[in-house]
């Protein structure tokens, strides 16, 4: 007998021998979801983008809202110059490499001490002021991680209201290797429970909020 | 030959006499504490959270071998191989042949409790392999050689200056301050080479998604994201309870995780881990391997601790207790501390050495009142209790003092007998109002005094009473 | 619920009571009568068998509970100074008794007949006491069993408010317990101790002159550590102030 089937058997044993089929056990399971919002928190503020973003900020992440897409190279500028940071690590993304990057210092390796870099997010999620982001060929999971500033471009379009509508946009497509929801710059409360930011990933969240 | 372990009262008396470890568990389940109630306050949709959460919990585990299936199916057909063990010997030689087979010299590891139920830390040492902790907690307690006393704050007993000192000699160079900011930045700085160059990557997993086959991660630091990206291999350990049927269930409980762990909303990365890098990923492991354990689950499964088993590991029920609030997480000896490990720790270690821990309770139910899936604690120690007394683990004076008692109290009038002679004997030994000194109970008088019995009993006075109305009819 | 009219009460003293403070007991059958209760102590009763339970021996004390059952089975009510005692009954005596077929239902009807006093009082009774006046500042502990087993925690606050000149005090961490836990305390009397040492010293921020609390376990631990601790802080079970007991001796005072 394999590990596996000790296992399996172990459990069939406590459980009984008479199993619903899969098809109520799916359906039982759905019925767990049903009326989520009789279990989850209400939006922080009727329209998604002001939810989004009173969540978002109060955990340190910081916005600036821009008008269109062609905006974001100078949107990041100020940042970087804000910030005295001298360049940025690009995410391989067509939409961002369509964009007019004269004058901003990007690259597309990521340091191991990186100091900034910038990619798009998915989607941001009202409820809680996070934002998803997809492994693919087109974006490392490291330029979210390694930089000490992470800037992500969110489309006001691309908010959702709760965390079950990520789920249920994923519904049916196919899975990033990695999905990550990134609520808020990377923290810690290890010594003495004092919060301090930046302990592995990026100690900056920045938002670049995009549309009218 | 086995050295002598110190004993529960031995490991609580330690404890109780260390008053910078006491300073260390007040700031951080004190903390704890107020930020729990605080988000609460601002969710009053919690208990129904919580309700469907149990149901949640209760509907996986009603239907395990269904959701291990159709996890296992679909994590395989995402490219991870699915390893499956029995207990934490197998879970050990499994992580350890991944790891020898892919000849990996240098292994960094995301906090995980259930890596250390199976002992893995010691497994990797044992096989020559230099492992690397690099939650900010675990890599605290790994410079000092120790276990986690919490489940979310390993290194809540460390004082920062305690910290410093470690990092003083641990960091190369040291950090050049005692701030727990700039320690943060030396830790992040020490550990960043460690990432990179590492083989392979080990996590935990807080859910294991069945429908997608995704395993997932919670972590505030970015550690866990930096632990399993870099290296060529990732490999996951979890627990077989931890299944959830898919995502939109994770974040249900998820809501009630954080809240009840950290009193945050949200931790800062909630990722789900689907199978090997992709053809034409930019980044990723190239295996990854998950590996089911079970440990003790199917046997709580099979008898009156099944209820354990909805637990998420929040730790608010040690925020919330008495006496972990005295004694700390290391007094507890097993790998799980507080109410919920008191209720573990006889599943994973047996009841003849950790039956202390049941007793060591004052069943004030606040531990339940917390839990943020309704698992009854105090009725699951009271489970123990009841075992340890069948199998006669209790010490003989215990048991022939509850025996001698229970004699009187069921006959009632030699019962009434006994009180009378009990309460003149014990006005005997108090003068003024109270006794400082009682023999068979000098547990209570060696730190408190004891009220005289105020006359005679209850029972003397209402019948004489009575007697007197009857009389005077 | 509404009782009927002059109910049939059993009071259960409870072994504590009767050893260590009867006056409570006493303060119990005042204030039910006042209440238009028919009290009667029945003589089958001792203990409700929580050492036993306590301790794993589900023997005793499914024994113990069969014993108590049968002694108020012609009661209406069952009431207790004690919300330990009672939460054992409501609680635990119909999950010992859950096997047992001759008993099982029994349980059930006696758990459900079964009240602390003060919620007894307050939700059933409707009662309120009249004409009490105590000129002195007071703090209250919920005792752990009665505020998490039977949620009582409005009853005993709402009583005392009708106390005149009573002006009560906040208690820092009121819902924590006090490091009683039964043979918890002899048990394991260096964690009790240190428990126990945090809630008098909370108790004695309060700055209360009285220390109020519905559980006499519960109070002999706490009234026990301020007097080793030299505190000045008096001690009385809730119902004790509403009788109008309190210009008598407080716990551990020689009347």
């Amino acid at each position: 007998m394999t590990a596996r089937d000790r296992i399996l058997s172990a459990i069939r044993n406590s459980l009984g021998p008479r199993r619903p089929d899969p098809d109520a056990i799916a359906a039982e399971a759905a019925a767990l979801l049903a009326d989520p919002q009789v279990t989850r928190p209400p939006l922080a503020a009727p329209d998604l983008a002001e939810a989004f973003a009173l969540k978002a900020m109060a955990l340190g992440t910081t916005i600036d809202h821009v008008p269109d897409m062609a905006a974001v190279p100078a949107a990041l500028r100020r940042y970087l110059a804000d910030h005295g940071l001298p360049g940025v690590a690009l995410q391989p993304a067509a939409e961002l490499a369509a964009l007019d990057w004269d004058g901003t210092a990007i690259h597309t390796d990521i340091a191991a001490d990186e100091a900034a870099g910038l990619g798009l997010a998915r989607w941001g999620i009202a409820e809680s002021g996070s934002l998803v982001i997809h492994s693919g060929s087109d974006n490392p999971i490291l330029l979210s991680f390694l930089p000490l500033h992470h800037i992500l471009v969110l489309r006001r379009n691309d908010l959702l209201p709760h965390l079950e509508d990520y789920a249920a946009a994923m519904q049916g497509r196919a899975q990033p290797r990695n999905a990550i929801l990134i609520t808020g710059p990377s923290g810690t409360t290890d010594i003495e429970g004092s919060y301090v930011r930046g302990a592995h990933g990026p100690g900056f969240l920045h938002v670049l909020l995009v549309g009218p | 030959m086995t050295v002598p372990q110190p004993s529960f009262k031995e490991r609580a008396a330690a404890a109780l006499s260390d008053g910078a470890l006491k300073i260390a568990i007040d700031r951080t389940t004190g903390t704890a504490e107020r930020k729990r109630a605080a988000a609460l306050a601002t969710f009053p949709e919690f208990d129904a959270a919580r309700a469907k959460g149990k149901a949640i919990k209760n509907h996986v585990i009603a239907h395990l071998d269904h959701y291990l299936e159709m996890f296992e199916r679909n994590a395989t057909a995402a490219g991870a191989q699915v390893h499956w063990a029995t207990d934490d010997a197998e879970a050990r030689a499994i992580v350890t042949r991944i790891c020898l087979d892919a000849n990996a010299k240098l292994v960094t590891r995301s906090k995980s409790m259930l890596g250390e139920e199976i002992g893995l830390p010691h497994a990797l040492a044992d096989a020559g392999i230099e492992r690397v902790e690099t939650d900010l907690a675990e890599h605290i307690i790994q410079l000092a050689g120790e276990r986690p006393s919490h489940i979310v704050w390993p290194a809540m007993h460390r004082t920062r200056e305690q910290v410093a000192n470690l990092f003083r000699t641990g960091h190369n160079p040291p950090p050049a301050a005692e701030d727990p900011g700039t320690m943060v930045q030396s830790a992040r700085r020490e550990l960043r080479a460690k990432f990179l160059a590492a083989d392979i990557g080990i996590s935990g997993a807080n859910f294991l998604v069945a429908d997608t086959g995704a395993t997932c991660t919670v972590t505030n630091e970015g550690n866990a994201e930096l632990t399993t990206t870099p290296p060529r291999i990732h490999i996951v350990t979890a627990g077989i309870e931890k299944l959830v049927p898919s995502t939109a269930h994770a974040f249900a409980l998820l809501r009630l995780l954080v809240r009840s762990a950290t009193g945050g909303e949200m931790t800062q990365y909630t990722t789900f881990h689907h199978g090997p890098r992709r053809p034409g990923d930019a980044d990723g492991p190239e295996e990854m391997h998950i590996v089911l354990v079970d440990n003790g689950r199917t046997r709580m499964l099979a008898d009156e601790f099944r209820e354990m088993l909805r637990c998420i590991r929040c730790g608010a029920c040690m925020n919330h207790c008495v006496v972990y609030r005295q004694i700390g997480g290391h007094a507890y000896g097993g790998t799980y501390p507080g109410p919920m490990g008191a209720v573990l720790t006889p599943v994973l270690d047996g009841l003849a050495p950790s039956r202390d821990l049941a007793q060591a309770c004052t069943m004030n139910g606040r531990c339940a009142e917390v839990c943020p899936v309704g698992i009854p604690l105090p009725t699951l120690l009271r489970a123990w209790r009841r075992r340890s007394w069948r199998e006669r683990l209790e010490p003989g004076s215990v048991r022939a003092g509850i025996g001698l008692w229970a004699m009187l109290a069921r006959r009632p009038a030699l019962y009434r007998l006994a009180s009378r002679i009990g309460v003149r004997a014990l006005r005997l030994l108090g003068r003024r109002g109270w006794i400082s000194r009682l023999p068979l109970a000098g547990g209570w008088t060696a730190y408190r005094d004891m009220p005289r019995p105020s006359g005679r009993t209850f029972m003397e006075q209402y019948r004489a009473e009575q007697a007197r109305r009857e009389g005077g009819r | 619920m509404v009782a009927k009219p002059n109910p049939r009460v059993g009071l259960f003293v409870t072994c504590l009571v009767d050893a260590i403070r009867p006056g409570i007991g006493f303060a119990a059958i005042q204030l039910l009568e006042e209440a238009g209760c028919r009290v009667e102590v029945p003589q089958g009763q001792t203990c409700c068998g929580q050492p036993a339970l306590n301790s794993g021996d589900d023997t005793d004390a499914a024994h113990l509970a069969r014993q108590t059952i049968a002694a108020f089975e012609g009661c209406d009510h069952v009431v207790l100074p004690s919300g330990s005692c009672a939460g054992t009954m409501v609680h635990a005596y119909p999950e010992l008794l859950a096997g047992d077929p001759q008993w099982a239902a029994r349980a059930t009807a006696f758990a459900a007949k079964t009240h602390e006093i003060t919620s007894f009082l307050v939700d059933v009774m409707g009662y309120r006491p009249q004409g009490r006046r105590l000129d002195a500042s007071a703090t209250y502990h919920d005792s752990c069993a009665g505020l998490r087993e039977l949620r009582i925690a409005a009853q005993p606050r709402a009583l005392l408010a009708e106390v005149e000149g009573l002006q009560m005090r906040p208690l820092e961490g009121n819902d924590v317990c006090c490091g009683f836990g039964g043979t918890f305390c002899v048990k394991y009397p260096q964690i009790s101790e240190a428990i126990t040492t945090e809630k008098a010293e909370a108790i004695e921020r309060s700055g209360a002159d009285i220390l109020l609390a519905g559980d006499l376990g519960c109070l002999m631990n706490m009234a026990g550590k301020l007097h080793r601790r030299g505190a000045r802080t008096r001690c009385f079970h809730t119902i004790e102030v509403l009788a109008g007991h309190a210009d008598g001796p407080a716990i551990g005072e020689e009347g």
